[in-house]
């Protein structure tokens, strides 16, 4: 097997027995005999237990030695252990991508001799190997510069941070925040251009066009990436303390750490939980000043609180410093009343837990007010001429976990710190090191990419925009060449570094000109060419890990209920001929599983679905078919007991409803 | 761009109830930009046929093809092989499609699969509206580049009727008047005046019959 040495696809297949564990079951020599005579493949090995130190050392000499480009691991399932495998891969230049993993002990599960699975199992997973065959490795060549937006700490530090590894230029974004430059001065790989705001962004990750106006001259500059790290705005909103006006002893918290009063012999007051009851900033501030003026000898420092937030790194720790060096924390249930002299101010509240006491005045020199923090006003201007999505309050950044932390809707372009809403300096921490690992891709000049994104056929596109406006990334771009053989010479184009592979675009081409890799109409189709009773297509980020548990709960399930699994890497990728044609073919009922509204991967792919469902449903009616045939079903990754009550109820419904009337008898 | 939307299915399976064999035929013209015609609808239809006919215990088979253009012979000729094997046609391309497809095969009978709308511009997804109404006498320059033709609901060529209100026309409070829509424009553009100029009256009476164009300065001799 291993003579033909010019093969691309050089497989190594490692059959693990997971430390005696599956040998119980299947016949590890056997599996290796058998699939020795048949397949295609470079190296074969039965493994004693793979994860172990010496084994992996011993898998990462073996790339090299048998020049493997592709593995196929069977053994356990174990995430863990797989990341492992995989990180080895990654380090010798295979990607991820190209680690297949086979399930043994799901497949040996219920079963006395598991031998003719394993086999049957390894060989289905070859021949998907063979059909990733033709997927190229495509070496990119990208800008290594990075773009930082905004002059304020967070943008000081982002800055700062990405320039030790790759050329940064770091721009105010036209606000007048400039704090965070004294953090850069001296940085090498660092230019620092204030009054400049960005006008317009086109192209791609890798090689945006950016065009600034840095007081009043226009330069067009090409960078990899943009980061977005424009702080947040601290706003003091008096209605929130009875109307008490700034002024005086009266200071907002951002007045007072930017000029603190002269502390000694003094008393301070902070009021928190008035304003800014979304984030743990005020509450961090506010412990770190307390602390501060104590030591520099305040004679009294309270704080008056209603939940102490101390959800983040040290900062438990924080508050039992400040308890400890005899600042007093007062929490109060009531409002507070809030009264001022020239000299003076006094805060007035019931006290919650000591009904003895009742009401206490606690007066001091300085009243420090906790402030709300709202986007810079720039931040709408920005989002849309960089086609960037908003969440809550204005905020950059969508309202969805998978863009946590530093994600935007568009690859190559990230936020970082309270631009995405207020953040607490250990966060920020984490963020500016997730930033700069991901900008730092590029920081070499080139970038490897699977080249899996959607294939167009030139002869079919209309090029009529509707995959460029249904691309939830803006990965898409129009692309003219004369070579492109249809009237336009012209044709929509997925940029490699900007795609997410949804597939979105392919399920919405009205010519069926785009094929997603791996997840081609005639792929997805030729697996339900004879559907069982029910066929379910199941996004691989929620429904195909919730059917996995289905089949852990019970491992019968998809034969009980005659289900079949179809994988879509999101519930964006269903086309409507997918629905349609499994029910002609003879499916009684057909689910689409995706994830919860608000919580897709790729922004909008479970609306679409959602919508396609409505479109089926009608087109089924129409014929007079029952149109709750076809359902959409939200879940997420670990509800499999949804996952079989959802199979079940529309085993029951379809049982009800009798023989699909549709179906084509061929 | 021409627009076009699918007819209910009732209506074509109305028109194919007779036959046992038949081609829906798709083209990647104006109807698969404007989501109505093109390889992707022609297979929602055909899917849709088969499961109907198969519903009622009388099961048709259907061919799909879509073509670069149905308003080209060359590329309708594309269809000779199969249209040979049917006894009727669903075209989904535009009326001048249907018609021309309908031409070159007089022997089969060749339904239309769409209802042929406007002359438009895709404004999003899902989302189209009329702009031009192919008068033949185009006054755009005299209109601030907005048609009175086809905005205007009553195709008036020189100022609104009395049924615009607050910008609106009285057809619905969603239609904007076409009238208001120019003023604004010529307006904005400093061209007022250009509305005291007296448009004439349009010569709707095609005395020639349907128009044709020919330009001898490009006619082929063969």
């Amino acid at each position: 097997m291993g003579e033909n040495g010019k093969r691309n696809t050089r497989v190594g297949i490692y059959l693990c027995d997971c430390d005696g564990k599956l040998s119980k079951k299947i016949d590890f020599s056997k599996v290796k005999t058998v699939i020795q005579s048949k397949a295609d493949f470079e190296y074969i090995r039965v493994a004693k237990r793979l994860c172990g130190p010496s084994e992996l050392q011993e898998l990462s000499e073996e790339i090299d030695k048998y020049s493997l480009n592709r593995l196929l691991i069977a053994g356990c399932s174990d995430p863990m252990i797989n990341r492992r495998i995989v990180e080895v891969a990654e380090n010798k230049g295979i990607v991820r991508y190209f680690v297949d993993f086979v399930d043994l002990f799901a497949l040996s599960e219920g079963k006395k001799d598991a031998t003719e699975d394993a086999i049957a199992s390894v060989n289905e997973t070859l021949d998907l190997i063979g059909m990733k065959a033709d997927v190229k490795i495509e070496e990119l060549d990208v800008v290594p510069d990075v773009l930082v937006i905004g002059c304020g700490i967070e943008g000081g530090v982002a800055a700062r941070a990405i320039s030790k590894k790759q050329p940064v230029v770091l721009i105010d974004g036209g606000l007048e925040v400039t704090d965070g430059l004294d953090l850069v001065k001296g940085a090498k790989n660092l230019t620092v251009k204030t009054n400049a705001k960005v006008l317009r962004v086109s192209g791609f990750p890798g090689e945006f066009l950016v065009r600034i106006s840095e007081n009043g001259k226009v330069i067009d500059q090409k960078f990899g990436a943009i980061v977005i790290a424009l702080g947040a705005q601290p706003v003091y909103d008096k209605s929130k303390y009875g109307g008490v006006e700034l002024g005086g002893p009266v200071l907002s918290l951002s007045q007072f750490v930017k000029s603190r009063p002269e502390c000694a012999g003094k008393r301070f007051t902070f009021v928190l939980d008035k304003a800014d009851q979304d984030s743990l900033i005020s509450h961090a501030t506010v412990l770190r000043e307390a602390v501060a003026l104590k030591e520099q000898g305040a004679a009294d420092v309270n704080v008056f609180y209603i939940d102490m937030k101390v959800t983040a790194d040290h900062l438990e720790q924080m508050y039992e410093k400040a308890r400890s060096v005899g600042i007093n924390f007062l929490k109060y249930v009531d409002d507070l009343e809030i009264r001022t002299t020239s000299t003076s101010a006094t805060v007035r509240y019931r006290e919650p837990f000591l009904p003895d006491v009742g009401i206490v005045e606690v007066t001091s020199d300085y009243l420090v007010l906790a402030e709300d923090f709202v986007p810079f006003s720039v931040t709408q201007e920005l989002a849309e001429i960089m086609e960037l999505r908003l969440g809550p309050g204005g905020f950059f950044q969508e309202d969805n976990v998978h863009f946590l932390p530093i994600k935007s809707n568009r690859e190559g372009i990230f936020f970082v710190g309270s631009c995405h809403g207020p953040i607490h300096g250990t966060e920020l921490t984490r963020e500016v090191e997730a930033v700069a690992a991901e900008v730092g891709r590029f920081a070499s000049g080139k970038v490897r990419v699977p080249a899996l994104q959607p294939r167009v056929e030139a002869e079919k596109c209309a090029v009529c925009l509707t995959c460029y406006r249904s691309c939830p990334h803006k990965a898409i771009e129009i692309v003219h060449d004369e070579s492109l053989n249809n009237m336009y010479h012209s044709a929509a184009r997925m940029h490699p570094l900007a795609c997410r592979r949804c597939g979105t675009c392919a399920a919405e081409c009205p010519g069926k000109a785009i094929q997603l890799p791996l997840y081609t109409d005639q792929e997805i189709l030729t697996k339900t060419k004879k559907p069982p009773t029910l066929v379910a297509f199941a996004c691989e980020n929620s429904g195909a890990l919730a059917a996995e548990l289905a089949q852990k709960l019970d491992s019968q399930f998809q034969e009980k209920f005659k289900l079949q699994v179809v994988r879509v890497p999101c519930a964006g990728k269903v086309d409507v001929i997918y629905l349609l044609k499994a029910l002609e073919r003879g499916a009684e009922g057909v689910l689409v599983f995706g994830c919860h509204q608000e919580n897709c991967k790729y922004i909008w792919g479970n609306k679409r679905a959602i919508k396609r469902k409505e479109q089926v449903r009608k087109l089924l009616e129409d014929i007079g078919i029952e149109r709750d045939r076809l359902e959409f079903v939200h879940i997420a990754a670990n509800q499999g007991n949804q996952f079989y009550d959802a199979v079940k109820a529309m085993a029951e419904k379809v049982r009800q409803f009798g023989t699909n009337p549709g179906k084509v008898v061929r | 761009m021409i627009v076009a939307e699918r007819k209910p299915i009732e209506k074509i399976l109305e028109m194919v109830a007779p036959y046992k064999k038949i081609l829906v035929a798709g083209c990647y013209g104006c109807v698969t930009v404007c989501l109505a015609g093109g390889e992707k609808e022609v297979g929602i239809l055909a899917s849709q046929i088969r499961m109907a006919r198969s519903k009622e215990d009388n099961p048709i088979e259907v061919l799909e093809q879509t073509v670069e253009r149905q308003c080209d012979a060359e590329y309708l000729e594309k269809f000779r092989d199969n249209i040979a094997q049917v006894e009727a046609v669903v075209s989904l391309a535009c009326g001048i499609g249907i018609q021309y497809l309908a031409e070159k095969y007089p022997k089969t009978p060749v339904f239309p699969g769409v209802n042929t709308l406007f002359l438009g511009a895709n404004i999003d997804v899902g989302k189209w509206e009329e702009r031009c109404m192919a008068c033949g006498d185009c006054v755009l320059d005299k209109t601030g580049g907005i048609c009175p033709i086809a905005r205007c609901s009553k195709h008036l060529l020189n100022g609104p009727c009395g049924g615009s209100q607050y910008g609106k026309c009285e057809v619905s409070k969603d239609v904007p008047c076409g009238w208001q829509l120019i003023y604004d424009r010529l307006k904005e553009l400093g061209q007022l005046d250009k509305l005291k100029e007296i448009i004439p009256p349009k010569n709707w009476l095609r005395a020639k019959g349907p128009r044709t164009l020919v330009r001898e300065d490009l006619t082929l001799e063969r």
